[in-house]
């Protein structure tokens, strides 16, 4: 295998990984209007239970890493366990900070639960073995056929487009059904939506829930195939990335998460590997993010809706006249 | 270990007072303005960073600390009136308006990070031999600055309850269309909240760093999520509120990592603002979505 294949399969496999970031946050933002400032920790305990759950049992205090829940799952629970983790996980979160407050609060409570749970992983050693992190996580999906992710990561990459696929089908589906007119109803004016009689409070926490299970899915996924996960790989700022992309795309529709996903984690911060090197190392690197959010912020002045803005939705019951029947007589023009 | 726990709470109250600092700054703006403003730690950064340039300098650490002061304010005052308001013109809303300082935050902190070269810097001024007080052991900086915290709430009340001005900011912040038909001039009104707070934020970026002996691109950041807790806990736009919560969240820090478990000690300032948003949620609703960005 070249490294350009190698190369371009590990791409293909963050963007469906980013792509599931991004269906969940727009489910949860752009169609619901709950902002999710603590996402990543959702796909972070996907991926560690992931990890956990595949790793065998815990070697213990004394040995090179040690964990709870350490089993040797077959190929679907493994996953299933993921995403039963980062559904859970939300269910737990959303149930105090899902309370009715203003927006702005709520964001930074979800930003503070972010934090505290970075803290709190990387001091107690025991959970997920600390900031060192797990280690050698592997593919239960590919030992069913005796492969590894790394030998054939283009089998991986079908794989987790696969895995995306589903979960797309199965989201826009959802966002399509009256549960999910209901959700744009409570994002465009709660008032109104819960006169009609929709219950808030239990759909903010169904739509978070779901959404905290394709985060965990999308972080099972990715360990798999990287094999290892620690508190460096799940900072508060990798949520921003995944929010910038679908403000940029596009918030309230898919074609705008594609092209956000496609725009700002995958091609946005994989150009800078083929610029020549500039200054001391790590200087590439904080430019990056400077970048990102000047683009940020340029997006919300120039285009708060997005590149590609979400459509009005237009309903037109069973058995309606259509628009403009009523009034065929209008003055002329 | 009545010892201990006196050492603990002495340490809190210093957390503390470096905390009021900055919460002071960030309720008076928050309250005034309704803007989250998620770049107040990189504006204390900013703050901070002057202050090690100054002393890099050899300029007294006294000015240094005034002028960090002075950089917050020039600092927030550009991001006020040359951004915020820019987006304010073409009717962003409150939430998109935190976006907005989420972005500048990005850059401002990694454009720190840039110039730094990603590195930490030792910044060791003002420091003396601790005095003793019993199994109490502060350095007379630690008091100089729980003495600083004290000043600025003290000056900080009186300024709002007599001066014109500070009346006048807070009637804007109450009803701001109200206060305009007044007669009061809101535009200076907000430019004279974005100068003070912006100068407490500098202010807080100094003795933050004054304290921990060092600073880098990190340094208002990660000092952030305990502001915007102490600010909402005390109640928005209440100066007595912030520096009560504040003492709440130092104290309870300080003792949590003297009993020995350090790791949790910022987890258990947080998990108060968790517990309050759990057994009061009044506390922080009120006024829910009809507020207005006042800018």
């Amino acid at each position: 295998m070249s490294a350009w294949g190698f190369y371009v399969a590990t791409l293909l496999i963050y963007f469906a990984v980013d792509l599931l970031s991004g269906i969940a946050l727009n489910l949860q933002f752009g169609y619901a209007g709950v902002v999710n400032f603590g996402y990543i920790v959702f796909q972070a305990v996907g991926a560690y239970v992931a990890a956990v759950v595949t790793l065998g049992p815990s070697l213990g205090a004394g040995s090179y890493q040690q964990y709870i829940l350490g089993a040797h799952l077959p190929f679907p629970l493994d996953l299933l366990a993921a995403t039963a983790a980062g559904a859970l996980l939300s269910l737990l979160v959303g149930l105090f900070s899902l309370r009715r407050m203003r927006r702005d609060y709520q964001a930074a409570v979800l930003l503070i639960v972010s934090l505290i749970a970075l803290q709190v992983v990387s001091a107690d050693v025991p959970l997920f073995n600390g900031s060192n992190g797990l280690t050698g996580v592997g593919w239960p999906l590919g030992q069913l056929f005796g492969v590894t992710a790394t030998q054939s990561p283009w089998l991986y990459t079908v794989w987790s487009l696969v895995v995306v696929a589903v979960v797309f089908v199965g989201v826009s589906w959802l966002s399509r059904s009256p549960w999910g007119r209901s959700l744009r109803a409570m994002r465009d004016n709660q008032g109104a939506a819960s006169a009609m009689g929709l219950n808030i409070t239990s759909l903010r926490l169904q739509v978070f829930v779901i959404g905290g299970a394709i985060a965990g899915l999308s972080g099972g996924l990715l360990v798999e195939y990287i094999g290892a996960w620690s508190p460096g790989a799940w900072g508060y700022a990798e949520t921003f990335v995944i929010f910038t992309a679908i403000f940029v795309g596009g918030v309230g529709n898919y074609r705008g998460v594609v092209l956000g996903v496609l725009l700002v984690p995958v091609i946005f911060l994989e150009i800078p590997r083929f610029l020549p090197a500039i200054g001391y190392p790590g200087l590439t690197a904080s430019l990056e993010w400077v970048v990102i959010g000047l683009a940020w912020m340029l997006c919300i002045f120039f285009r708060p809706r997005g590149i590609l803005p979400e459509r009005r939705l237009h309903v037109t019951p069973p058995g309606a006249l259509e628009p403009g029947a009523l009034q065929p007589e209008a003055a002329p023009r | 270990m009545p010892g201990q726990l006196l050492s603990s709470v002495a340490d809190g109250i210093v957390v503390a007072a470096i905390l009021s600092v900055a919460a002071m700054g960030f309720t008076l703006q928050f309250g005034l303005t309704n803007v989250l403003n998620l770049s107040f730690g990189s504006v204390m950064t900013i703050g901070g960073f002057t202050a090690y340039l100054l002393e890099a300098a050899r300029v007294n650490p006294w000015l240094g600390l005034l002028l960090g002061g002075a950089a917050g304010a020039v600092a927030t005052v550009v991001l006020g009136r040359g951004v915020l308001r820019q987006y304010a013109r073409r009717r962003t809303q409150l939430f998109e308006m935190m976006m907005v300082t989420l972005g500048m935050s990005l850059v401002i902190d990694y454009s720190i990070q840039a110039i730094s070269q990603n590195s930490i810097y030792s910044y060791t001024v003002l420091q003396a031999a601790p005095v003793h007080l019993g199994s109490i052991v502060l350095t007379p900086v630690q008091v100089g600055i729980v003495i600083l915290a004290i000043v600025i709430l003290v000056v900080a009340e009186a300024a709002l309850k007599f001066t014109k001005m500070g009346k006048a900011l807070r009637a804007t912040a109450v009803e701001p269309s109200l206060a305009r038909s007044c007669g009061i001039q809101t535009g200076r009104v907000v430019l004279i909240t974005w100068l003070a707070s912006g100068f407490l934020c500098g202010l807080a970026g100094v003795v933050y760093i004054i304290s921990t002996q060092s600073v880098d691109y990190t340094t208002g950041e990660l000092f952030l999520p305990l502001i915007i807790a102490a600010a909402i806990l005390g109640g928005v736009g209440s100066l007595k509120g912030a520096v009560g919560a504040s003492l709440v969240i130092g104290i309870v820090t300080e003792v949590v990592a003297g009993l020995g478990a350090g790791g949790y000690s910022t987890v258990a300032g947080f998990a108060i603002l968790v517990v309050v948003l759990l057994l009061r949620p009044g506390a922080v609703i009120a006024g829910d979505e009809d507020r207005q960005l006042v800018l």
